[in-house]
């Protein structure tokens, strides 16, 4: 038991400081820029969950679709293969991390927010996260099932360009609905979110086995 | 043939498949969309021909004031300062600032203003029964001074607009259609449609719908398409071989670039061809203009491919694809962002997605021919200058002079194989 909590700090050690950072900075770039583009101080409850859908919610592409980029160097993928612990094991851990970071960025935004008086309630955490864990969810599917991370880059942000268009045709899986009253929405986002984890993970599996 | 190895690289990618069919949604979920029916020409003795804004000093002054004069004793100010709105709260200083051009346009003092209590925020409401109704806002009486001229008026708005911030309501940019709107009268509408006919020969403001729609991805999605080819050989772990080739890095570079740009341009011309049949369909019998569209996408759309993809080879060659991604993104994000406060004709020098989301407001399009014709001149030429910048560093890596990620130079190697 010891040696494998040993073993999961070391991967965890090694995945943060040479595989996160970079996605973590950028993820803090976009966290700074936000007020610059936004108000954040004195909104009410619809202006509010504006930053947090609009910007925020590209911090899950940030932070979740990276977890198979390491494996893009064939060379890594060489050695990866040749280990004993499960490669999906590690990517289960990476996500782990990740969705940990987005939920930490988006709680801190979030009570800045409330620090400058503005109408923000732990919904406004939950659809911020859920909309973010969306796109990251889409990206992390399609870069597993193509082994491709910018196929999920692409992808998740083709997503988000959709809903600034197709708001109705999009139905319970529309990014934005906060800014514009609904809170619906956000279920369809967390379950779905959870779906397309878990189907990513298990169609990974399979292909793996066979 | 090279050109032809690259093209088919290019057009068997996944990234390129995402990309094309990309290209054909927007075009039937957005363009074809906006296209299922043709303008109808205006007929007299309607209500309402919608509104349009004019430079009114009459209609506009009182307005303007009674706006900042809410806004101040609200204590917050609407700004659109990039793209997104942003409410504004001034620091007592600024505010001090303020009150003395609300003094000034108004005839309310800053202690009245300071000491006023029972403010109201007018608008329109909604009255039990579910009507609407419009509430006076209740607010200090304004008087405005009679030897106010419009000219100096206007300089006392800009300098508001500079203590909020920029990017507010009274900004040269948006206080004459916040504050100066009036009804659309019959020949108002059909001069405008006039122009619409004979004009734009219907296909040209068509033209610049559909380069609009199109334009909006065609800013990003290039980039995705040109990390792929650029990554292929990492991938396949083919950059040793590749270096060891004869033929020189900037043919190499120069084929790869210009083979992206063909392949990508293949849905592009695609979508052109049925958007010109849609609009000669839609208005038969008229005399149009055909070659139009096809004018307008090559010096729209093109551009914007080229200096995604040259983003793309650039930085994957400098850094890494991760980097080309992030960058394009943040900039046609803010770019995208900066034109939500209008998404007609707001065209810079340097804007990267060009927004005239209308088929009207030629005039106001055609106001800023000069910056359309910089802007796509500029892009072009910057695209090029980006593409032989990556030729020239692709050529050192050949060399060995620069290695590895991301962007680490080898000085003193540098050094000594320059003297030699």
């Amino acid at each position: 038991m010891d040696c494998r909590f040993r073993s999961i700090f070391k991967i965890l050690n090694v995945n943060l400081k040479h595989n996160f950072l970079p996605h973590l900075f950028i993820s803090l770039v976009i966290v700074f820029f936000t007020p610059a583009l936004f108000g954040i101080a004195s909104l009410n409850a619809r202006e509010a969950a504006q930053p947090l859908e609009r910007l925020l919610s590209l911090v899950g592409i940030v932070l979740l679709v990276p977890i198979f980029l390491p494996e893009q160097n064939e060379n890594i993928r060489d050695l990866i293969r040749s280990k004993r612990t499960d490669y999906l094991a590690v990517c289960m851990l990476r996500l782990l991390y990740s969705v940990f970071f987005l939920a930490a960025i988006i709680g801190v935004f979030t009570w800045i927010m409330q620090c400058r008086e503005s109408e923000v309630t732990i919904r406004h955490f939950v659809g911020g996260f859920a909309s973010a864990l969306f796109l990251g969810s889409l990206g992390i599917f399609f870069a597993g099932l193509c082994q491709n991370t910018i196929i999920g880059y692409m992808l998740s942000l083709i997503y988000y360009i959709a809903n600034f268009a197709l708001k109705d045709e999009l139905k319970g899986f529309y990014l934005f609905s906060m800014s514009a009253g609904s809170f619906t929405e956000k279920y369809w986002l967390l379950g779905g979110s959870v779906f397309v984890l878990a189907i990513t993970f298990v169609l990974l599996k399979y292909i793996r086995n066979s | 043939m090279l050109f032809l190895k690259e093209c088919k690289k290019v057009l068997f990618s996944l990234t390129f498949f995402v990309y094309f069919i990309t290209v054909l949604a927007i075009y039937l979920t957005q363009f074809q969309y906006d296209g299922r029916e043709a303008l109808e020409r205006p007929v007299p003795g309607y209500n309402d021909y919608g509104m349009v804004a004019k430079e009114i000093p009459e209609i506009m002054m009182p307005a303007a004031v009674e706006s900042l004069v809410c806004e101040y004793l609200s204590g917050s100010f609407t700004a659109y300062p990039y793209g997104f709105v942003k409410y504004v709260k001034l620091t007592e200083n600024k505010k001090m600032q303020l009150a003395k051009i609300i003094s000034e346009v108004s005839g309310i003092t800053a202690q009245e203003l300071d000491s006023f209590e029972g403010f109201e925020q007018g608008g329109y409401y909604m009255d039990e029964n579910g009507y609407l109704f419009y509430q006076e806002p209740v607010i200090p009486k304004i008087t405005m001074p009679e030897n106010l001229t419009y000219e100096h008026f206007r300089e006392l708005m800009k300098e508001a607009d500079r203590i909020i911030g920029g990017g507010s309501k009274y900004s040269d940019e948006f206080i004459v259609g916040n504050f100066s709107l009036v009804p659309k009268t019959y020949e108002d509408a059909l001069a405008e449609y006039e122009q619409f006919i004979n004009e734009d020969k219907i296909t040209t403001a068509y033209a610049r719908l559909y380069c609009d729609y199109l334009g909006i991805d065609l800013a990003i999605l290039p980039v995705f398409v040109a990390v792929a080819l650029a990554n292929l050989d990492k991938r396949s772990r083919m950059e040793q071989l590749a270096y060891a080739r004869k033929i020189s890095s900037t043919k190499l570079i120069f084929t790869r670039f210009f083979a992206l740009i063909s392949v990508m341009m293949i849905p592009v011309v695609l979508t052109t061809v049925l958007a010109g049949n849609l609009v000669n369909n839609l208005y038969p019998g008229y005399a149009v203009d055909s070659f139009a569209i096809y004018r307008y996408m090559i010096g729209w759309l093109v551009p914007n491919i080229m200096v995604a993809s040259a983003v793309g080879m650039l930085l994957t060659e400098i850094s890494s694809g991760l980097l080309a991604i992030f960058a394009q993104g943040a900039w046609w994000l803010t770019s995208i962002f900066a034109a939500t406060g209008g998404l007609t004709g707001r065209i810079g020098r340097f804007t990267l997605v060009m927004r005239h989301n209308n088929l009207m407001k030629r005039d106001v399009f055609y106001a800023q021919w000069e910056n359309v014709v910089f802007n796509r001149t500029f892009y072009t030429v910057i695209s090029i200058a980006g593409v032989a910048l990556t030729a020239l560093i692709y050529e050192q890596k050949r060399r060995g002079r620069i290695n590895g990620l991301p962007f680490q130079i080898d000085l003193q190697n540098f050094k000594r194989q320059s003297k030699a």
